[in-house]
């Protein structure tokens, strides 16, 4: 089934030079710390902890997401933290490029590789890897410290291995990102 | 909105692969051949309860260039490239994955009582005295070690059985000697010591592939029942010495008393828990232990007919790139339903399927949903395929950087297509590499799922002697004047599609090198056979509808899906806009 066009009001999200569609309802904190790589959607009410750096001076980039991203509504990007050698850190998160985060979800992963698939309502835990080519279907809960392999697909609470995906699943993804931004568009209202 | 997702997961396109029914080795290259097997084609049924084994989504399809046949994953052959662990990524040599048991031989360990994956943790304080029952625990405590095991959703830690470790690295080694001593291991090492020396002994005559070998336990099984074992099981088995076992399976007694006493559920394991430590199978939750992870595998994929490897993954771990990859995505036409309104009982509604052409080439499609049919009456619904013959035009990768340009190029589409009314009925859309068609349905049964079959035969030019002669000078022409040239050549000649397929050329006059370009390479592979005129394949798909609704339930359920109907009513002028322009 091919998804149909999504309509938002105009005034609504704002679009920059590099086509990244940042809605004007969501909460970007720290923004000088984050990077969007472009034609990239952040949703109305999606929350990017930029401001949780790591200790220590300098100047630090928090969150890079890639290009033709989708945090979709109600998702929350936090960087992961935790405690070395006595010390409280934060730590820098990375996710790769068609990566679509389903509503709701919470993201405490340290890095997300490219063409993943993270649906609604999950919970990614602290310092979690998940390599590229992954699906994580919906209400999944992936505990702190999980690596998820290329090419699998976890489920439930906890999340655990349920099946292998398919070679050509990044061409799927990138297909379904690219139109999902393509009709993404905006309206007069 | 959930009910539309509801819906929307409801509706399917499934390809069917008839690897189960038949072995069909006809090589169905040639037009003429093809029409004998399109005749020789069993009926085929939706209902049948088989159907759910052998249809899949096309992504799970390969596609093999040599037979020319969709291929299912129950039609291909695995072979094994590389053992990973899924954990700690690290690549097994081939060789050492029979010694380490097909687990991970470093730091990975899944929990006993979730399944989830372990993490280090050093202590900071001396351990607590150790519970009791931990029997087989002792060679690797060290009382004060400062490292143990620790899950990370359910809390369990090693040291509730006394398992700690005096280093954080390395700590299935830590384990070896523990592990070697169980019984069960034992009992496995001296049962192969006892059959190795016959093994031994019996011809090497082993037909599988070597990689096959690596397995554990592979190469015996083939000698004793694989390639001519079969003549002499009984004389070779009689050769083998008694087998006596070295340990005795302990007196249970004491086990079920205990059993019987428990009072709390949770004192025992659950089934889970105790198939992922096949080794002793404990009922005492004490007794579990963390077991080694798994390794996953990467997997070459063969065609069974021809042999040949249709998926060949980068020998690395973590690399996700195929030097093979030949799946049917980017063979076969793509179909997806685009517009779906909820189907109501005896209600006529049209449902928009789009077929999308992954080639380089243009390709002619036939629908039926029998044979040769494009009607079809049955107790769930009548069905009508408006467009039962159509073409689509070939992928051009330049589209996908200039979007906006194709759509105003093929705004003038429907008005240069329009004089040519018989191509265009029931067509709904021509854009890009895509051709969308309408079907009529009218349900006529209530159902929890309405689906019907769809023969899809499919035809891309190789070469077409005939039709080069005749549009070779119109190729390359302008736009408007081929459009008239091969409105007139459609007049002269019989048979319909060949002008069609040409009337779309000019538009994509950019990528017409890159059709060209490849027409030779594919005269190369089919020079055998006398003068192709196109390859054609055929293949059913079955088209899932979701839910038939009585009109009564309908009607609360449009609100939910405001987004798709907005949709069709946006696009519905255009399709007027064709209809005036044919009248």
């Amino acid at each position: 089934m091919e998804p149909p066009i999504v309509y938002y009001p105009r005034s609504e999200y704002i679009e920059t030079d590099t086509g990244n569609k940042v809605s004007r309802k969501s909460v970007i904190c720290g923004s000088q710390n984050i990077i969007l790589g472009g034609k990239t959607i952040i949703q109305t009410d999606c929350v990017i902890r930029g401001d949780l750096r790591r200790t220590g001076g300098g100047h630090a980039v928090v969150v890079a997401i890639g290009r033709y991203c989708l945090l979709a509504k109600g998702s929350i990007i936090r960087p992961p933290y935790k405690t070395y050698k006595g010390i409280f850190s934060y730590y820098p998160m990375k996710i790769g490029d068609h990566v679509t985060i389903g509503e709701g979800s919470i993201v405490e992963a340290a890095t997300i590789g490219s063409f993943v698939h993270i649906g609604k309502n999950c919970v990614i835990g602290r310092f979690a890897i998940i390599k590229d080519c992954c699906r994580i279907e919906d209400n999944t809960v992936i505990p702190p410290n999980t690596v998820v392999p290329s090419f699998s697909i976890y489920e439930g609470s906890p999340g655990m291995f349920v099946d292998e995906l398919p070679e050509c699943v990044q061409d799927l993804y990138e297909a379904k990102t690219k139109d999902y931004y393509s009709k993404f568009q905006s309206k007069d209202s | 909105m959930s009910q539309q997702i509801d819906a929307k997961q409801r509706s399917y396109v499934h390809y069917y692969c008839p690897c189960p029914d038949v072995s069909k080795t006809n090589n169905n290259t040639v037009e003429d051949e093809e029409e004998d097997i399109i005749e020789s084609i069993p009926d085929f049924d939706v209902n049948s309860p088989r159907l759910h084994f052998s249809t899949f989504p096309i992504s799970k399809l390969y596609f093999c260039e040599d037979c020319h046949q969709i291929r299912c994953p129950r039609c291909v052959q695995e072979e094994i490239v590389c053992y990973y662990c899924p954990n700690c990524l690290f690549e097994v040599p081939t060789a050492s994955v029979k010694s380490e048991r097909n687990r991970c031989a470093r730091n990975c360990f899944q929990c006993p009582i979730c399944q989830n994956t372990l993490t280090v943790v050093a202590s900071t304080e001396l351990p607590p005295p150790q519970p009791s029952a931990s029997s087989n625990s002792s060679a690797s405590t060290t009382s004060g070690a400062p490292y143990y095991l620790s899950c990370g959703v359910c809390r369990w830690d090693s040291q509730e059985i006394g398992m700690t470790f005096e280093k954080a690295t390395g700590l299935a080694l830590q384990l070896q000697k523990t592990e070697d001593e169980r019984p069960d291991v034992k009992e496995f090492d001296h049962l192969k010591d006892h059959f190795e020396k016959h093994l031994r002994l019996s011809a090497p005559s082993t037909t599988l592939p070597s990689s096959l070998l690596s397995i554990p336990g592979i190469s015996s099984f083939s000698n004793r029942y694989g390639g001519g074992g079969f003549t002499h099981p009984h004389q070779k088995s009689d050769d083998v010495a008694e087998y006596k076992t070295t340990i005795k399976i302990e007196n249970d007694d004491n086990l079920v008393h205990d059993l019987v006493q428990l009072k709390d559920v949770n004192q025992i394991t659950t089934l889970t828990q105790r198939m992922n430590q096949l080794s002793d199978q404990p009922y005492k939750v004490e007794r579990l232990q963390p077991q080694r992870i798994h390794l996953r595998t990467k997997r070459v994929k063969r065609c069974r007919s021809c042999r040949h490897i249709l998926i060949k993954p980068e020998q690395k771990a973590q690399a996700t790139r195929f030097k093979i990859k030949l799946v049917a995505l980017s063979h076969i036409p793509k179909i997806t339903i685009t517009s779906k309104p909820n189907l109501v009982l005896n209600q006529k509604t049209e449902i928009i399927l789009k077929f999308s052409n992954p080639l380089y080439e243009e390709i002619i499609v036939d629908l039926a949903l029998k044979k040769d049919e494009t009607t079809e009456t049955n107790e769930y619904a009548q069905i009508t395929l408006l467009a039962p013959h159509f073409n689509i035009t070939p992928f051009n990768e330049v589209w996908e950087y200039d979007e906006q340009d194709f759509n105003i190029s093929s705004k003038g589409r429907p008005s240069s297509t329009a004089s040519a009314p018989k191509s265009d009925i029931g067509i709904y859309e021509r854009r890009g590499n895509y051709t969308s068609v309408i079907i009529n349905i009218t349900p006529l049964a209530e159902v929890d799922e309405l689906k019907f079959p769809l023969l899809v035969t499919y035809a891309n030019k190789v070469k077409d002697n005939n039709d080069n002669n005749e549009t070779s000078g119109d190729a390359p022409a302008n736009d408007s004047s081929t459009a008239a040239e091969t409105v007139s050549s459609d007049k002269q000649n019989t048979d319909a599609d060949k002008p069609n397929t040409d009337a779309d050329k000019p538009n994509t006059d950019g990528d017409k090198p890159d059709t060209d370009a490849n027409k030779p390479n594919i005269d190369n592979i089919d020079k055998d056979e006398s003068t192709p005129t196109t390859k054609s394949l055929f293949f059913w798909t079955v088209i899932g509808l979701g839910p038939v609704v009585n009109q009564v339930t309908a009607k609360p359920l449009p609100p939910t899906r405001s987004p798709l109907t907005n949709n069709n009513s946006n696009v519905a002028p255009t399709r007027t806009n064709i209809n005036s322009g044919k009248a």
